[in-house]
């Protein structure tokens, strides 16, 4: 694609490319704006589908052995974290990666929001430690962890959805806010239930939203600047 | 098919510069990409690279700023207003004739 020759003056600022239409050179911008995207922006399927699965696995640990024992087991428990701690060192990774090399005003939101969502989920642990020490069953200890981590989740996608200017993003919180309801009032165990099929079920179908729009958009060739 | 004319733009109607304006212009507004990133994304030698920037940015459609991190020099690109408008004039201008309607 590199033979502009731009070295000659004769040449310089001419079309070299008077074999393409219209039609091919929106096609050949379009790819070349996705591919640009692709490679400073993170992939939301791969972000929605990492917390997805988490949320999934995680809470389904949980709800199994509660089924049975009234309480979730030790090892669903460390399950459950080490799917969390997955799906935010994968978020982490992947996101500094595709980042990378922008700075501006969005490389300065993306780690002002990173940073709110370490501080709120740290402002939860104490609360929850503050709840247990007050005295609270772990069937209201259940309730709250399950129903602040949705509440937290969704304000922040609605949140992220507003300061990235993400619909879809801030659609999945709307929904979060509902797990967060609909997981407190389902008490123990489906309460773990709920976390996985509403929040991390919304998690997986919101990437699949994703992906079928990236390949609708990518072969009918999309309206400008449709993102 | 109807050929593109040489009436549109000449600063960027050259595939090379086309593409460096297409893929700044996939930024946000406020932000700006680093010479490495963008030369490996358009898949250019630094050189070549370096020659369109200067002329888009002697057209005033890119501005090109150079900074250090710690020690080592960084330069950092983004489309100015006047570009962005010129890209968006530019894509308008190629929906006309796809439509016939120039």
């Amino acid at each position: 694609m590199t033979t502009d020759p731009a070295g000659d003056p004769a040449a310089a600022g001419r079309p070299a490319d008077a074999g393409l239409d219209p039609a091919e050179m929106l096609r050949m911008l379009r790819e070349q704006q996705d591919a640009a995207r692709d490679a400073t922006e993170p992939d939301g399927r791969l972000l929605f589908g990492a917390w997805g699965l988490a949320w999934l696995v995680g809470y389904l640990a949980l709800w199994s052995t509660a089924r049975t024992g009234g309480l979730p087991a030790a090892w669903a428990g460390w399950v459950f974290a080490g799917c969390i701690v997955g799906a935010m060192a994968f978020t982490i990774v992947h996101s500094v990666t595709r980042t990378a090399g922008v700075r501006g005003v969005s490389a300065r939101t993306g780690a002002l929001y990173g940073w709110t969502w370490f501080l709120a989920f740290l402002a939860l642990g104490v609360l929850l430690g503050a709840m247990g020490n007050a005295g609270a069953s772990p069937e209201v200890m259940a309730i709250a962890a399950n129903g602040f981590a949705a509440l937290i989740t969704g304000l922040l996608y609605i949140a992220g959805g507003l300061a990235f200017g993400e619909s879809r993003m801030a659609a999945v919180g709307g929904w979060m806010l509902v797990t967060a309801g609909v997981a407190a009032f389902a008490g123990m165990p489906h309460t773990y239930l709920v976390m996985a099929v509403a929040g991390g079920g919304g998690f997986l179908a919101m990437a699949g939203v994703e992906h079928v729009l990236r390949v609708r958009r990518r072969t009918e060739g999309g309206g400008q600047g449709a993102r | 098919m109807a050929r593109v004319p040489d009436d549109l733009d000449p600063v960027i109607h050259a595939p090379a510069r086309l593409r460096v304006v297409a893929s700044l212009a996939a930024l946000d507004r406020g932000d700006e990409l680093a010479f490495p990133r963008l030369r490996k994304l358009l898949d250019m030698t630094a050189g070549n690279l370096s020659t369109h920037l200067r002329k888009l940015e002697d057209a005033g459609y890119v501005q090109v700023t150079k900074t250090h991190e710690g020690r080592v020099p960084a330069t950092y690109l983004a489309l100015t207003e006047h570009g962005r408008t010129a890209f968006a004039e530019y894509q308008a201008a190629l929906m006309d004739l796809l439509k016939g309607t120039r």
